[in-house]
């Protein structure tokens, strides 16, 4: 099937049909803002929103994962957990979020393979919605993306007022298509043209702007500047913007258990604390907050970009957004690229 | 308001003192409603010092952080004396840091700020989505005043002042070495009015509501990096023998970690609502520390963080004190 | 389908040495996995193992015994943190978890013909003692061999008796030392780097491997390059703190390398092209 327009009246059904055969996860508005939550039904979806505080990374890669189960002690045992095959479907994931799956599928799906991620991210459709009023730190198009970027979902919804615009991109997503055709109908050119100009619209309502160009080598050159003294000195150590990261993958392993029980698991980290880096003999090769701010600019801006080819960044604006102390990576990155060599 | 050249000023001629090393005030922030902490090493960095109600900031946990790394060969201390410029509350947190012995006065300059409220971000942002530019609010008598693309706004001040500013007791500094102009009035008398409607609640009631907040925590702690009365060396929950609280993110570890340190820091929070503001998963902290903080008024007669010369709640015991809950 | 990277094979602790007593203590386990499959478990010096007690949790230790030895594998343990004193405890017959091995090696196969320095510090040999004894059983690939170890004291040193038959063979030369002088001590007393300088090995054809703690490893490769050795001749081994082993989990990595996937092998020239935290 072409691309569709499916008018919102119609929505819920969608919704019921694929809530029948999949998990689906959606935004819902909880507290005071949104998040993803597995939904039971269609009324709980709030798309009225800029971004989720945490991002849906932590659906395929969850804050906190059992990796087995043991018998503790010196004559322990271990037992595996079955695989995980039920199929999920995000809807209304981000252009910046879906990308960041695109970044992480690398990291856990490379040399060695994540058993836990893989099995998620293979299950996985992603429905993207997108982004009509970006936030006011947002910056995906310095990476030359859009807020209704199709490259890194399986269908884009784009909301045009009483209707939303449905494109197909992978096999999956035109396969959806034609699976729920009947509650699709034919996008003409019109609708395409006001696509467009909702795209264009939010373009443009998209202000700040990271300058990266040369920036990998630049750093490469700046691992001893002041600069790291400086964005260092308001940081607090707290790790928020590493958690709503949604291309941030690093996680500490614990075991956890009873007297007869117990289990190894998996949770987030962060290259924010001190501790993460400590060694049991004391040394700790990044002591200050200095080498730690500056680890993770050069994570997502060198390092990454090394090893894979692109920035680990994708705009989203989270880390600047919930940064109680106001440093700012767009700040960082444009002053790193001032810098007179 | 705050005379922003006075404050200047007295922030230029403070950090070219030989013995001050630094001054910690306000700047412009990045963007929309945000400042940021900023660092005068010289009076020509004093310029872009700002006070107004986006301040909101406790920079007392500046002085906290600082890093006693290993000095190189040659290098000598610097124990030269950091300044802060606080406002009420934060003079309080820095008055009971100085009871636990946290920091010495002698190092400290202080720059003190007589306090009208300061603003809830959030609210601001609701209201004004899409500000890319920093923008600055000003006070006008009882109302905050925004200009935004050339149109300007008025919005009354209780719809948008922070939450634990509507009954500061102390929006004056309790301690300071220069004050910047003319202390504000006081006019409140903490209701509890919160608190006792809460009390007021069934258990499960309150454990619904708890719940559903403690279910979002990420446990980044940022409430307790902001809090500049968090400050032990090591943290109870990154003890790893013995564990008191598991790293597992789940019902039972996020109420056990928000509860913990919320009785850690019974009789010692002076209620200046940093760590609600740094809560990216708005998780209402203050609710917790302000049942603590009228339970410790009507058992002790007691607030925190008025004299440095007075000894820490806990620190002390009087013959006087209630002690039926004691087994 | 792939194996599940995160899950460890079992394997019975066959004997526990005490290397070294007191508040450092080391102690060397050989450990003999208890899966058929595992049997055939093969490495090349260099390369580390993920050793978990279940319910204290998981650490990464350089495997010290030669592959040569194919019916079990051995690790050194110093007592420093949670995990290590709890493995301290442990004795003949208890079980552990293992996975691996990870990382990189040392190129025994390119060192053939040269002639080889090993320069270690403490528990750092531990490495150095698997490349150590999978060269002589080798013996005839290699040319001469020269082995610089220290420790704080007497006490301190590892594998005592295995060097004292080292001391013996005539086609290897062991140098040991210790930090500050002892009674009925007759080596040389000093730090490793300077016992280095004293030894005075010829930097043609030869390859230096040191491995210790980060401020020995700076003044070995400062005095081997005084000594005129190049960059590509110097390798060392390190350490970081290590969750995953597989390159994920973030914490060990310098500059856009991770210790745990890239290294923990580098060359000096590698590493110095590195920028990072060390």
């Amino acid at each position: 099937m072409e691309n569709a327009i499916i008018s919102k009246e119609k929505l819920p059904e969608l919704f019921t049909q694929i809530i029948a055969k999949n998990k689906l996860f959606a935004p819902v508005k909880e507290n005071g803002f949104s998040l993803f939550k597995e939904v039971e039904k269609a009324s709980e979806i709030d798309t009225s929103y800029v971004n989720t505080r945490v991002p849906p990374k932590s659906i395929i890669f969850k804050q906190t994962e059992t990796l087995f189960h043991f018998t503790p002690g010196k004559k322990g045992n271990v037992e595996k957990i079955p695989e995980e095959n039920e199929k999920i479907v995000i809807y209304a994931i981000r252009t910046c979020d879906a990308k960041a799956f695109a970044l992480l599928d690398p990291v856990f799906i490379g040399d060695f393979e994540d058993p836990y991620y893989s099995a998620r991210r293979r299950n996985s459709v992603l429905i993207g919605l997108s982004c009509n009023n970006p936030g006011p730190a947002c910056f995906c198009t310095s990476f030359d993306d859009s807020p209704a970027s199709i490259e890194y979902v399986d269908i884009l919804f784009t909301d045009l007022g009483y209707k939303y615009y449905i494109e197909g991109n992978s096999e999956i997503g035109k396969k959806f298509l034609e699976d729920h055709k009947t509650l699709f109908d034919a996008a003409s050119g019109e609708d395409q043209k006001s696509r467009d100009k909702v795209e264009r619209e939010a373009i443009g309502k998209i202000k700040r702007t990271m300058k990266l160009t040369g920036i990998v080598e630049k750093l490469d050159g700046m691992f001893d500047h002041p600069i790291w003294y400086e964005s260092a000195r308001k940081c607090i150590g707290c790790g928020t913007c590493t958690y709503l990261c949604p291309t941030c993958h690093c996680f500490d392993m614990q075991d956890e258990s009873t007297l007869n029980k117990g289990a190894r698991i998996r949770v987030w980290d962060s290259c924010m604390y001190p501790e993460y880096t400590h060694h049991a003999s004391g040394h700790n090769p990044r002591p200050a907050r200095m080498n730690r701010v500056r680890n993770r600019v050069y994570h997502k801006f060198n390092y990454f970009p090394k090893n894979t080819e692109v920035f680990g960044c994708t705009g989203c604006s989270r880390c600047i957004e919930y940064c109680s102390a106001n440093i700012d990576i767009i700040e960082i990155i444009n002053k790193i690229g001032e810098v007179k060599e | 308001m705050v005379d922003q050249k006075e404050l200047i000023n007295a922030v230029k001629e403070t950090v070219s003192r030989e013995d001050v090393r630094y001054i910690v005030g306000y700047e412009e922030g990045t963007y929309g409603f945000e400042t940021a902490p900023s660092f005068a090493y010289t009076s020509d960095d004093a310029r872009k010092f700002i006070f107004n109600p986006l301040c909101t900031k406790n920079l007392v946990v500046y002085p906290i952080l600082e890093e006693k790394l290993p000095l190189k060969r040659e290098e000598q201390e610097d124990d030269r004396k950091i300044g802060i410029v606080v406002k009420g509350c934060d003079s309080r947190a820095l008055v009971q840091i100085l009871q636990e012995k946290g920091l010495k006065r002698e190092n400290l300059v202080l720059i003190g700020i007589p306090c009208t409220g300061v603003v809830n971000t959030k609210k601001i942002k609701d209201k004004f989505p899409n500000q890319t530019e920093y923008t600055d609010v000003k006070e006008e008598k009882n109302h905050y005043v925004f200009s935004i693309e050339e149109s300007v706004q008025k919005i009354p001040k209780k719809e948008l002042l922070a939450d634990v500013c509507k009954e500061c007791e102390y929006p004056n500094p309790v301690i300071f070495d220069i004050l910047i102009g003319e202390e504000t009035e006081v006019e409140t008398e903490p209701t509890y009015i919160e608190v006792r409607e809460f009390e007021e609640k069934s258990l499960s009631e309150k454990w619904e509501y708890w719940k559903k907040h403690f279910e979002n925590c990420i446990r980044c702690y940022a409430c307790r990096e902001a809090c500049p009365l968090c400050y032990c060396k090591t943290c109870m929950a990154d003890f790893l023998d013995p564990q008191w609280i598991r790293r597992s993110v789940d019902l039972s570890e996020n109420t056990a970690w928000n509860i913990m340190r919320a009785f850690h820091l019974a009789g010692r929070c002076v209620s200046c609502g940093e760590c609600e503001r740094a809560c990216p998963a708005e998780i209402p902290l203050m609710k917790l520390n302000k049942v603590l903080e009228k339970e410790i008024r009507e058992l002790y007669d007691y607030t925190a963080g008025l004299d440095p010369e007075e000894k820490t709640l806990f620190g002390t015991f009087n013959p006087d004190d209630p002690e039926e809950f004691i087994m | 389908m792939k194996a599940n990277p995160y899950l460890p094979s079992l394997a019975i602790i066959e004997g526990v040495k005490e290397e070294v007593e007191g508040n450092r203590a080391i102690k060397t386990f050989r450990l003999a996995f208890q899966d058929d499959k595992k049997k055939n478990f093969s490495f090349i010096p260099g390369q580390c193992v993920m050793i978990s007690l279940f319910g204290s949790g998981e650490c990464m230790f350089a495997i010290s015994s030669s592959p040569t030895q194919k019916d079990y594998i051995e690790v050194s343990v110093m007592k420093h943190g949670k995990v290590t004193s709890a493995l301290h405890k442990l004795e003949k017959g208890d079980t552990l978890g293992v996975r691996g091995p990870y990382g990189n090696n040392f190129d025994v196969e390119g060192w053939k013909k040269r002639n080889l320095i090993f320069i270690g510090g403490g528990i750092g040999q531990a490495p150095l003692r698997s490349v150590i004894n999978y060269i002589l059983d080798n013996r005839e690939d290699y040319g001469n061999i020269d082995i610089i170890y220290g420790a704080r004291t007497s006490a301190d040193l590892c594998y005592k008796d295995e060097f004292v038959e080292l001391e013996k063979r005539n086609d290897v030369k062991a140098h040991l030392s210790i930090d500050v002088d002892e009674e009925h001590w007759e080596k040389y007393v000093g730090f490793v780097p300077d016992n280095l300088l004293e030894v005075n090995p010829a930097p043609e054809n030869a390859i230096a491997i040191t491995c210790g703690p980060p401020i020995m490893i700076h003044y070995v490769i400062q005095n081997l390059l005084k000594l005129g050795f190049k960059e590509e001749q110097i390798y060392t081994t390190l350490e970081m703190r290590m969750k995953c082993g597989i390159g994920i989990c973030g914490r060990c990595n310098i500059g856009n390398l991770y210790v745990c996937k890239d290294g923990p092998v580098f060359s000096y020239d590698q590493l110095k092209e590195l920028q990072g935290d060390i």
